[in-house]
């Protein structure tokens, strides 16, 4: 019994001889696998080569860097206000003008005395929070039109072309001052290339051309007329007064700060008449309004009038002219209307189908 | 007897309503890691090492204190006039209010001593806080009056006040006082010269202010060259234009 335990014990702690062991890893299939894994391996460490960076000067560093830059929506609120009639503006409240008085101010300094410049332009920064429903979405840059009640003038070429049919709107087109009126044979004159459309900047048309109009769709590309950009409708001398005379501005969100958004455009010169400017002020203020995205709070978050070459800039407060907040139960109102609109055509059609 | 020092003892505690401060060097701490619980009526588990390692919840010595509320002694620029229970930083309210002796903290029998008499009150010294501040920066500054160097004008107190304006002083028109004479232009003669005018605040403090007459052109080509610094400039004062008198 000893005996057969003491030679278990001998062939448990019997060691492999190391020839054994060698001949296992050394076949030759075996050596060139591990050959293939270490060629794999070399290959996979890649040598990290540090690249020594000089010194480089700071504005010509990558502007993508990640700087803490200063929130552009400036915030005084907790300023106090000044009950002085005399006082150093930097430790208070920035003022806010009514319109008619920032613009007596930019006469002031504007007047023949000082600038001599009384018919500067008479700008308008509109700044604006771009922020969309969500916190990570954002309003996209958008151009538009404003139309405004009272023409000036804004020194940029606009050439205006309108498609239609009918002899009186034609007629109608031609007073309200479009560039080019025409109808069939304009289409013809375009197709042939005698006429080239990038020489107008809009092209307005009327709904009883739209069929024959189809065919420019490729030249025009996004320049077709369609309702939701205004350019297509039964009412041409609206359209074209707006497209004439109307303040063409448009919202860029900041490169750094994505729900920054600035609209600077003019609203007229300076020595038009204050209650003209104003309106005209307002209708655009209106106009930018209506891109409101469907969330709280504001929209329009500052409005500074401004006029070159003084680098004044006044406050204003737009909420005379728009509403502040976002109003949910109006936009369900409209939203109603919009339907309650819809459904009778339907039922008529239906009755019609009947 | 007893119940009179009692009184007295009392008063004393009461005033000191703002001292009672808590010693600022607290941290709140958490269990990084909880122990576990103990069965019912046995002996809790012991602690292990790892029971002992806390995370900081709050340092109570970088806390911002909240401001501290006293009553001024006398007027204090910027600060307010005699009487006024205002509420500023504690650092401030320490180093520059109570050391000085300008104020005192703020309980009801502080509030009634230094309130203001009737007499002092007729007494008008100060129109607001800020006024003297105001006083004084007008009068450090050299205000640039840019007039025109083709056109003809006069110079008008609404110069003055449109110049104000670039310059970060809001100010109305009836507040400055001009020169006797008139001073007329454009005149090259009459370049960075020097004239005084006054200012008055809330219609009782009064600031000269030195204003430097500068001509522009509307076409650049026209402009006089550009002097650097030209407010730290030695210049004269303009000929024949007396100063306005401040009132008494």
């Amino acid at each position: 019994m000893q005996s057969i335990l003491s030679s278990m014990r001998a062939l448990a702690l019997r060691q492999p001889t190391g020839d054994a062991v060698r001949r296992l890893h050394l076949t030759a299939i075996s050596e060139a696998a591990r050959k293939g894994t270490r060629e794999k391996a070399r290959k996979k460490k890649v040598k990290v080569e540090v690249k020594k960076v000089g010194f480089i000067p700071h504005n010509q560093r990558d502007k993508k860097i990640n700087v803490k830059r200063a929130d552009k929506h400036v915030d005084d609120s907790w300023k106090q206000v000044s009950k002085d009639d005399v006082y150093v503006g930097r430790y208070y409240r920035w003022p806010v003008y009514s319109v008619a008085e920032a613009i007596q101010c930019h006469r002031e300094t504007h007047h023949p005395s000082m600038y001599n410049v009384p018919n500067a332009p008479l700008n308008v920064e509109i700044e604006l929070n771009m922020q969309g429903e969500k916190a990570t979405r954002f309003v996209d840059n958008f151009q538009r039109m404003a139309m405004i009640p009272h023409k000036f003038e804004h020194g940029e070429e606009r050439k205006i072309i309108v498609f239609t049919k009918g002899n009186d709107e034609i007629l109608e087109a031609r007073e309200a001052g479009a560039s080019l009126v025409g109808g069939v044979e304009l289409i013809k004159d375009i197709t042939g290339g005698e006429l080239l459309l990038s020489d107008y900047q809009f092209i307005i048309a009327h709904p009883n051309i739209l069929p024959e109009l189809v065919a420019l769709r490729g030249l025009m590309k996004r320049k077709f007329p369609n309702p939701k950009s205004e350019t297509l409708g039964a009412n041409l001398a609206e359209m074209i007064v707006k497209f004439s005379s109307g303040i063409s501005y448009s919202a860029a969100k900041d490169e750094y700060q994505q729900n920054f958004g600035l609209i600077t455009a003019s609203v007229g010169p300076l020595d038009m008449d204050a209650q003209k400017l104003e309106e005209n002020l307002k209708h655009l203020l209106q106009d930018v309004n209506e891109m409101r995205p469907k969330r709280e709070g504001r929209f329009i978050t500052r409005v500074l009038l401004k006029s070159p070459p003084s680098s004044e800039q006044l406050k204003i407060d737009p909420f005379v002219y728009v509403p502040e907040m976002w109003d949910k139960s109006s936009a369900k109102v409209k939203r109603e209307e919009a339907k309650k609109q819809e459904e009778p055509v339907e039922t008529q059609e239906a009755v019609a189908a009947n | 007897m007893l119940k009179n020092i009692c009184v007295t003892q009392l008063n004393f505690l009461k005033s000191a309503s703002s001292l009672q401060q808590q010693v600022r060097t607290t941290f709140i701490l958490k269990r990084k890691y909880e122990p576990l619980l103990h069965k019912t009526n046995e002996r809790p588990r012991p602690m292990r090492p790892k029971h002992f390692i806390y995370e900081l919840v709050e340092d109570t010595q970088v806390k911002k204190r909240p401001n501290m509320e006293v009553v001024l002694k006398t007027f204090v620029e910027g600060v307010g006039d005699k009487g006024d229970v205002v509420s500023m930083k504690p650092h401030f309210v320490y180093n520059k209010l109570l050391l000085p002796g300008l104020a005192a903290y703020k309980t009801p029998e502080n509030i009634a001593k230094y309130a203001k008499t009737d007499a002092e009150k007729s007494a008008v010294k100060h129109s607001s806080a800020y006024a003297q501040r105001t006083v004084n920066m007008l009068e450090t500054i050299v205000l640039a009056v840019v007039m025109n160097k083709d056109e003809p004008w006069v110079l008008e107190p609404w110069h003055i006040k449109a110049s104000l304006r670039k310059a970060g002083f809001h100010c109305k028109e009836e507040c400055i006082t001009l020169p006797k004479e008139r001073i007329e232009g454009p005149d090259l003669k009459k370049e960075s010269k020097d004239f005084q005018c006054i200012i008055t605040i809330n219609k009782l403090e009064q600031a000269t202010l030195k204003c430097r007459l500068h001509h522009w052109s509307t076409d650049p080509s026209e402009r006089l060259p550009y002097v650097l610094e030209h407010w730290k400039m030695q210049s004269e004062p303009l000929l024949d234009v007396g100063s306005p008198e401040k009132r008494p």
